[in-house]
């Protein structure tokens, strides 16, 4: 723990700002679970952070400063665009399993750009097979959709149930994520690394099948509309 | 983020979109992925048997603006080159000439890949082994 910067009092809970005085402390070389007085973790309280962020945000608001030093107002417009980041990322399951690697320094998504890929890095072949070949059906079925004519109903009836597999499969990747994060926060520095090559792995692998899912839902949704906008209802009634 | 003309001439007019017959002989089809955004890339050539030069090339690619232009330029490019010559293409050309900006350089790499798959296929059905292609150069 760090002192205060005014008081020179020990800090607890948050580093940004002081218990005993109320000083707004500098933000450099906090990291996001610094932020909430948080060890480096995958699991995370999401209902205690909640908490402290409504807490925090309040006690470091840029209006508490006005009538304060130049320091005090620019830490506390600095600790609060901090903190609303801490709490974007720390709250998206997925965004700070990719954050947590990072400043673990493993090296995710687009900072492998240009190095040249692994072996490993490669989705199954069936996978990408897949996922292309329900591309170009997407691609049918928004062609359609755009000349203002609904899809083929059987067409739709396979890519929802497409969709649908993928979802599950979203989910399983989910729950293996937080399963490796489980072993990370437990583990020790081996198990931590394989925990984190795992993390990498699964990730790299989510977001093929995150944006099948969400193209999905798009035309799933652009088709409901179209039904209603052009009376393909009782196409879909009669079926 | 701004795309260069060129990204924005290629994505709007892409050149050589589409499919060739994956089961023929002289046909090599590539198919990957990005994993740093999950976009998906196939490309395909036609080689001739006789002399090695692809004949004509073909894509199809389900990503952002970047990725499609550069894999509508590398069918450009592997037009009228031998195999070999074709191999020694590199994403960081394909940068140059598009003048991608840093986060954008995965995509050029895809189509990279996608041009080193959509050989080895081709060299697979064939039979020719890789070190032939090294030997050449
Ligand atoms: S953003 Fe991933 S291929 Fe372009
Ligand atoms: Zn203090």
């Amino acid at each position: 723990m760090s002192n205060c910067a005014r008081c020179q009092q020990p800090m607890h809970d948050s580093p940004l700002i002081c218990a005993a005085c109320g000083a707004v402390q500098s933000v450099a070389g906090i990291d996001y679970f610094q932020v909430f007085g948080l060890k480096r973790a995958f699991a995370l309280d999401t209902v205690a952070v909640e908490r402290e962020f409504h807490r925090l945000s309040r006690r470091l608001h840029p209006d508490r400063f006005a009538r304060g030093s130049e320091t005090d107002r620019q830490n506390s417009l600095a600790a609060t665009a901090l903190l609303n980041d801490a709490w974007r990322v720390l709250r998206d399951p997925v965004e700070r399993v990719e954050y947590l690697l990072k400043i673990e320094g493993h090296a995710v998504g687009e900072e492998h750009a240009g190095k040249g890929k692994s072996a490993e890095r490669e989705p199954p072949p069936d996978l990408l097979e897949e996922v292309f070949d329900l591309n170009m059906q997407l691609e049918e079925i928004r062609m359609s959709q755009r000349m203002g004519e609904s899809a083929e109903a059987s067409t739709m009836t396979e890519i929802a149930a497409a969709g649908k597999r993928f979802e599950a499969m979203l989910g399983e990747v989910d729950a293996a994520l937080q399963a490796e994060g489980a072993k990370w926060d437990a583990g020790d520095a081996a198990t931590r690394a394989q925990a984190a090559k795992k993390m990498i792995e699964l990730l790299d692998r989510r977001r093929y099948v995150r944006n099948l899912v969400r193209d999905v839902r798009a035309a799933v949704t652009a088709q409901a509309l179209q039904q209603e906008l052009y009376g393909g209802n009782f196409v879909a009634e009669s079926l | 983020m701004a795309y260069s003309d060129k990204v924005v001439d290629h994505y709007n007019n892409p050149r050589n979109v589409g499919t060739l017959d994956k089961s023929s002989e002289e046909v090599g089809t590539g198919l990957v992925g990005a994993p740093e955004c999950g976009d998906v890339m196939r490309l395909q050539i036609r080689v001739n048997p006789e002399t090695q030069v692809i004949e004509e090339a073909k894509f199809k690619t389900f990503g952002c603006g970047s990725a499609i232009a550069s894999s509508s330029l590398a069918t450009e490019w592997v037009k009228g080159k031998t195999v070999a010559e074709a191999l020694e293409i590199r994403n960081t050309d394909i940068v140059k000439e598009l003048a991608l900006p840093p986060v954008k350089i995965h995509c050029s790499v895809l189509a990279e890949d996608a041009i080193r798959a959509a050989i080895g296929d081709w060299k697979k059905k064939n039979g020719v082994a890789e070190t032939e292609a090294v030997a050449a150069h």
